[in-house]
Parts: C-alpha cells; structure tokens; sequence
C-alpha cells in the first residue's frame, strides 16, 4: 500500500492551540500532522518539510493567512493550500482563492466533514475562483499591506536609531562624566598637597589643561578691596604673559570671570560668541568653549577659576557639577597655602624685628663695654698727674731748705726747671704744698707712691689694652687670607701646648687619617684659641675641670670633619644661647672674658663654608662643634672657600 | 684733723680696673675705703662692720653686675641696695653707672638711691659724696 509506504503530511498554521489540537486529533490517525502559531513559522516549516497539504488560518497576527498563502503557493505551487476561517462577511471564499488557497474550510469546524474535505484536497480537488477580479483587488490590497509595512519598518528602524543614539549618548555622558570626575579627583588629590601659593597656582592650571585636555586655565584671585580679580596663574605662555601684563578683571563688569565672582555663580558660555558677558581675549584667540567657576571657601568668594576650550559646546550643565566639586577643592587649597603664607611671613616679621632688636642690643652691650673700659683711665691720668706734681713739690720745698752747693748742683737745676714747668702748665702748686705741709708722713706715704704710679699706669695700659683687643678681635675675620692645606689635629696639638693650659685636665679624643682642611692656619688657630680659653675661663673654680677635644668625621655632610671642644665648665643659660653669637655680648661677669670671640669665631668658620654649633647644660658644661670642609668636600660646599681663594690671597 | 674719725666709704663694682681707680681717688680724698667685686662679698662687708660698731657712712654701688645669682643682671646693683637699706635704713647710697645707662641710675634714684654718678671723672665723685655727707 501506498499508504503503508509514506504518511502524508498536514501542516496546520493556526494560531489558537485548541484549534491546532483539534486537527490533530481528527487527523494524526492518518497523517502525520504539523503546527505552526504563527504565519512566518509555518513557512519556515513548510519550505523545510513540504507538507501534502497546508491548513492556515486566514486571521493570523502579522503576516496574514491569505499572505501566507500566497507566499506558500508560490514556494510549493503544487500543494493544496487550505484556508480555514470563522469569518463570515461576504466574499471571504473568493478572497481567499485569490491569495493562492485551492479551497475554503469554514470554521467551527465540523469532524465529519473536515476528515472528508481533507481527504478530497489531497486528491487533488482544486475550488475554481470564477471572478478574477478579486486577484486584482487582492494584489491591491497587498500593495498597501505591503507600503503599511515598510512605514511600520521604517518608523520602527528611526525609531531604533533615535534609541541607539540616545543610549550611545547617555553611555557617553556617563563616561565623560566619570572621566571628569576622576580627573577632579586627581586635580584635587595634587593641588591639596602644595602649601606654596605660587607654585599651587601654577601646578593648578598645568594639571587641570593636563587632566582634561582644555586649551587654557586661568585662576584669578580677589585683591585686597575685592574690586578686582587679578590673574595669578594662567597656562602656558599666553597665561604667563597675561600675568606678566598685571591682567585683571572688574568684579561684576562684563567678564565672565567678574560675573562669576559676583554672583557665586559658575558661567558657560558654549559659543563665546554669543555669550554677551565674555571678554574676548586677545591672547587666547581659539577659544570657542568658556567656564567660569567660583572659588568659594567658608561662604566667601576669593576668587574664580577660568576654564577654555577649543571645542564649541565643550561644557554641559552636567559639567559643572564635577568642575565646580574641584574648584571648591583648589578653593580650600589656595586658602591653607595663604594662611600659611600669612603665618611665615608673621615670622619672617617676627625675625627681623628680633634682628633689628638684637643689633641694637648688641651695639648697647659694645657702648657699655667700651664705656666700661675706659672709665678708670681719667681717673689714673689724673694721680699720675698729681703725684708727679707732688713729688717736684717735695724736691722745691726741700732745696728751699738746702745750703748753697747742694742748690747749685745740676740735679737741683733739675728739678727746679721741672718745678718751674709745672708752674707754667698752671697746676695749683701753692694748693699742693699747703696740702703737704698739712699731711703728716703716714698720710703722704698712703697717697704718694712710685708703686701706686706704676699701678695707675698699669690701669691705663690694661683698660687700653681691653679696648685695643676689640679692634683686633674684630678685624680677625676680615685679616688677608693666606690659605693653606694642613692637618686640623696637627693644628690643635699645637695650639694646646702654645696656650699652655694650667689646672686643667685635658682629654684628646682625635681621629687619626682626617682628610686635610684648606684654610689660613693662623686665623683657624685663632678660633680654637677662643674656644679653649672661653672652655677654660668657663671651668674657673669649679671642681671638675676637663676639656675635650675631639675630632671626627661628619657622619650628615660627606667631606666634612666635626671638631667638639667640651668643658665641664658653668654651662650656658638657654635664653642666652643665640645671644653668645652677638658681638660684645658676654656671660662672664668680670671673670676677663671679652666676650668678642665667638662672633669672629663664627665668621672665619663661616667664611670656610662651616659652621658652628653649641651644645650647653648648666652646670653640666658647654660643647662648641666646629664642622669644616675638608679637601674632600664635594664641589658646592667648598665654592665659597675657592672664591676667597680667588680674590683674597696675597 | 687727724684724730676726727675718718669717713667710711663701701665701694662695690664688677669691673677690677675701674674698682681699684675709684677705691685709690677716694682714698687720697681721706676717706676710709672697704671694695667689694661682688655682692654677696659686699653684703657681708657691710654685715660684720656693723657687728664690729664701725658702720659705713655711705655705699657706692656699681648698678650692673652679677647678681646674688651669680647671673649678669643690670639692677644687680638696686638688689644690694635694699638689702643695705634693709640693715641701715638711713644710710645714704650713690650709684654707679656707665654713661650709657644714666636713665637706669635715675630710676635707681627714685626707688632709694641718694644720687647717681656717671664713670669716668672721679673727682665728681668726691665732691657729690662731700655734698651727701655735709
């Protein structure tokens, strides 16, 4: 049997389920039965398993069933194509012959007659559309099904495109939005750290071009009145220009930057153009993208933040969040660098009136010194004066009382001639001799002394000489150098046992292959002269007396050497630490200390391109560290020596 | 003349050179001279005369010097001053002053001194204690 061979296949293209199961069940007992829901599928099946026979309903959503069926037919010519359908209006049978059905199945559909229908379709029955002119209408109405649909599409495809172009843009929008928000992050975490005003402002407007790629950016700051706000840093050359040029804008004029700062407001100008408030700036011609932000710390405006680009339309309102979310943060920085600023240079004023305070001290202290100094030198001239007188009066008086020869010899000649000097020098003689003639011999002899001359002239010659060392003192540093390269232990041995220290206990703590030091060897044994004699004069009547002196190499400057002088002497109040350093100043009392070494001292070691640093305890003792360079110092820590080198040797 | 009991003069300053001058000036003038380079010195000085019954009959006071710390101090010289005072309330006492420092020594005079005198012409300085003591 045919039949046994190869079941026919039935396609159903129906888009209720209770229909499809109901041919089904009528059919799956002799054919083999296939379903489709919708019209598109039931192509799709039907190209793949070329069904005998094809059931489609003619109301199926999208492609209808008699577009079904005319696509069908024209892919399987030869197969029965049926159309099932409840709608009753007229003509629904020729429409349906004119899309391509070879008949025509009314729905609800009735067992009996579906079975046998079914079966006179697959052998062959072919319904004849007698009116042809329902093709034509169908054809026309599938013309307009057709335009229908390319509409549909095509609004469905701009509408499409309208979707993908907004999501692209808000994908866009998000990234840039983020990306400006890290780059503020960024400019923020850099700027906060900069505690230099200057320096902040300049950093500022590189990083800020950097971070988000604009052509400019320019930060102004109020001045003192808040009339203007003046450029402090701009980008680039035009920017540095523009500051060289004292650029400023008025508060609240036309500029954006004026405007900006008077409203608190930021301003965008997208087509500067347009935007009447831009000042169109000479020195940035390709701007076509401008913002202006305020810099607003503790609800106070102190200045605005330009920000240019060569793109037209560069900022969105979106913008502005995450710009502004920066300009608060380089606002704070800019105040903390100012407030730092204003404390430094409170200390920068603080020092020089410290200064201007200590030279007047000093030149006091120097006044009173000298003052000091000279004081019994009047004093002394004066007895000397009178004593001289005094003993010429005596030798008168006695020769008055002389014999003859002894008045005529040459001696009493002498002394008559210097009697008569005296006289007309107009010194009150008569006064002297009644005053001599008064005192008895114990009084004369306690007033009238070849010792007590020696001693007032012994006053004068020291009091001169205290004076005189000031002058040698202070011309030290300043002497003509003659510089040579020796050996600085050398130099202290030496200088030790020159001074010859008495009482005192001496401790050498020396380092022995000490790179050499350049330096004029008289002067350098001069300041450690001062030292120990100040070390020394220290530890007067105290019970331990020990200097230290100790030689090492810098273990902070490569090159250097450290020279420690340590006594275990009074020790230094420390209020009076930094005042050591000043000329005339000293601790010492009357203990015969000058108190004008240390400044010189401090000078030549200066001059050597080292320094001096003092360590004190009272009651403990005081350490003088001399750190020098030595032939081994690099370059830079010796220029200064070199250049003496230069102009001052002989 | 001789047998008049001589003036007492303590006389107290830092500075040896300047001490020794003035000490010899007044010696020569007549009168009885005790120096002191120092204050706690000076003080006790001061004390064991009159313990002795021979009292000093003026002090003459260097103003700056170390005082009773031992720490340079420009009223060194105003410290020992009141604690003379403190002893002897009616001794008469002279300050001491570089030129430099005449301000200080007038202020010295409003809180006890009798006078001041400025270093340097010590011939002044007999006549303002001959002026003090007449």
């Amino acid at each position: 049997m045919s039949q046994a061979e190869r079941r026919k296949k039935v396609l159903c293209i129906d888009d209720t389920p209770t229909l499809r199961r109901l041919v089904r069940r009528l059919l799956f007992q002799k054919y083999e039965v296939l379903e489709a829901a919708t019209g598109l599928e039931g192509i799709d099946i039907a190209q793949k398993t070329r069904p005998d026979l094809i059931l489609v309903d003619l109301h199926l959503p999208q492609l209808t069933g008699y577009e079904v069926a005319t696509r069908l037919s024209s892919i399987l010519p030869k197969t029965p194509i049926i159309a099932l359908t409840a709608d009753t209006s007229a003509y629904v049978r020729e429409r349906a012959l004119a899309s391509g059905c070879w008949g025509y199945i009314a729905k609800p559909i009735e067992a009996d007659e579906f079975q046998r229908r079914v079966d006179e379709y697959l052998g062959g029955v072919r319904e004849i559309l007698e009116d042809q002119s329902f093709v034509e209408s169908y054809q026309q109405t599938l013309v307009l099904r057709l335009e229908e649909k390319v509409r549909e599409l095509t609004d469905a495809l701009q509408d499409n495109e309208r979707l993908n172009r907004q999501n692209r843009d808000l994908l866009a929008q998000a990234e840039r939005r983020s990306r400006l928000l890290e780059a503020a992050a960024r400019v923020s975490h850099s700027i906060t750290s900069i505690l230099d005003l200057d320096t902040l402002l300049r950093a500022t407007v590189d990083i800020i071009c950097e971070e988000f790629g604009f052509y400019y950016a320019g930060v102004f700051l109020l001045d003192e009145k808040g009339e203007w706000a003046v450029l402090r840093a701009g980008r680039g050359e035009p920017g540095r220009k523009m500051v060289e040029a004292g650029h400023r804008l008025r508060v609240g004029g036309s500029s954006m930057i004026g405007t900006a700062i008077a409203e608190r407001k930021a301003r965008i100008a997208l087509d500067v153009g347009e935007e009447p408030v831009h000042f169109k700036n000479p020195y940035l011609p390709h701007t076509r993208s401008e913002m202006a932000l305020p810099l607003v710390v503790r609800n106070e405006v102190i200045g605005a933040l330009t920000i240019q680009s060569v793109e037209e339309a560069a900022f969105s309102e979106d913008d502005i969040t995450a710009l502004q979310t920066m300009a608060d943060q380089l606002a704070v920085a800019i105040n903390n660098a100012r407030l730092l600023a204003d404390l430094e240079e409170a200390h920068r004023e603080l020092v020089r009136s410290k200064t201007f305070e200590a030279i007047a001290t000093a030149t006091g202290e120097a006044i009173h010194w000298v003052g000091n100094k000279a004081a019994p030198i009047p004093g002394s001239v004066q007895r000397i004066r009178e004593d001289v007188s005094r003993y010429l009066v005596a030798a008168h008086l006695l020769l008055a009382e002389a014999p003859e020869e002894v008045r005529e010899s040459k001696f009493a000649a002498l002394l008559e001639e210097a009697y008569a000097e005296l006289q007309a020098k107009g010194v009150d003689l008569a006064g002297l001799e009644k005053e001599m003639r008064r005192y008895s011999l114990r009084r004369l002899l306690r007033i009238l002394t070849v010792e007590s001359i020696f001693e007032d002239l012994e006053i004068i010659e020291n009091s001169a000489r205290s004076i005189l060392n000031i002058k040698e003192d202070l011309i030290g540093p300043a002497r003509k150098k003659r510089l040579q390269v020796f050996d600085l232990n050398q130099l202290l041995r030496e200088t030790v046992a020159r001074m010859g220290i008495k009482d005192v206990e001496v401790i050498w703590e020396l380092e022995e292959g000490l790179p050499p030091v350049r330096a004029d060897r008289v002067q350098l044994g001069r300041v450690f002269i001062n030292l120990i004699k100040n070390a020394v004069e220290a530890m007067e009547g105290r019970p331990v007396r020990r200097l230290t002196l100790a030689t090492t190499r810098s273990e902070h400057q490569a090159g250097f050497i450290v020279i420690d002088v340590a006594d275990t002497g009074v020790g230094i109040p420390v209020d009076r630490l930094d005042k050591i350093w000043m000329a005339f100043y000293t601790t010492k009392g009357d203990r015969g200390g000058t108190g004008l070494g240390l400044p010189a001292c401090a000078q030549i070691v200066g001059e050597l391109g080292g320094r001096i640093v003092v360590q004190s305890e009272v009651g403990v003792g005081t350490i003088f560290s001399v750190h020098l360079p030595t032939v081994d110092a690099p370059e830079e820590e010796t220029v200064r020596v070199s250049q003496q080198e230069g102009s001052e040797v002989e | 003349m001789e047998e008049e009991r001589e003036v007492r003069i303590l006389l107290v300053d830092d500075e040896r050179l300047v001490r020794r001058s003035m000490e010899k000036t007044l010696l020569r003038a007549g009168y009885d001279v005790e120096s002191a380079g120092e204050v706690r010195e000076a003080l006790e000085i001061f004390r064991q005369a009159e313990e002795d019954g021979e009292p000093f009959d003026i002090a003459v006071l260097d103003l700056h010097m170390p005082n009773f710390e031992g720490v340079d101090d420009p009223n060194a010289g105003l410290e020992l001053l009141s604690r003379l005072v403190a002893i002897a309330p009616t001794l008469p006492v002279v300050v001491l002053t570089a030129f430099d420092e005449v301000r200080r020594a007038k202020e010295a005079v409003t809180r006890g001194a009798r006078a001041y005198f400025v270093k340097g012409r010590e011939a002044g300085l007999i006549e303002l204690i001959e002026e003090i003591l007449s």
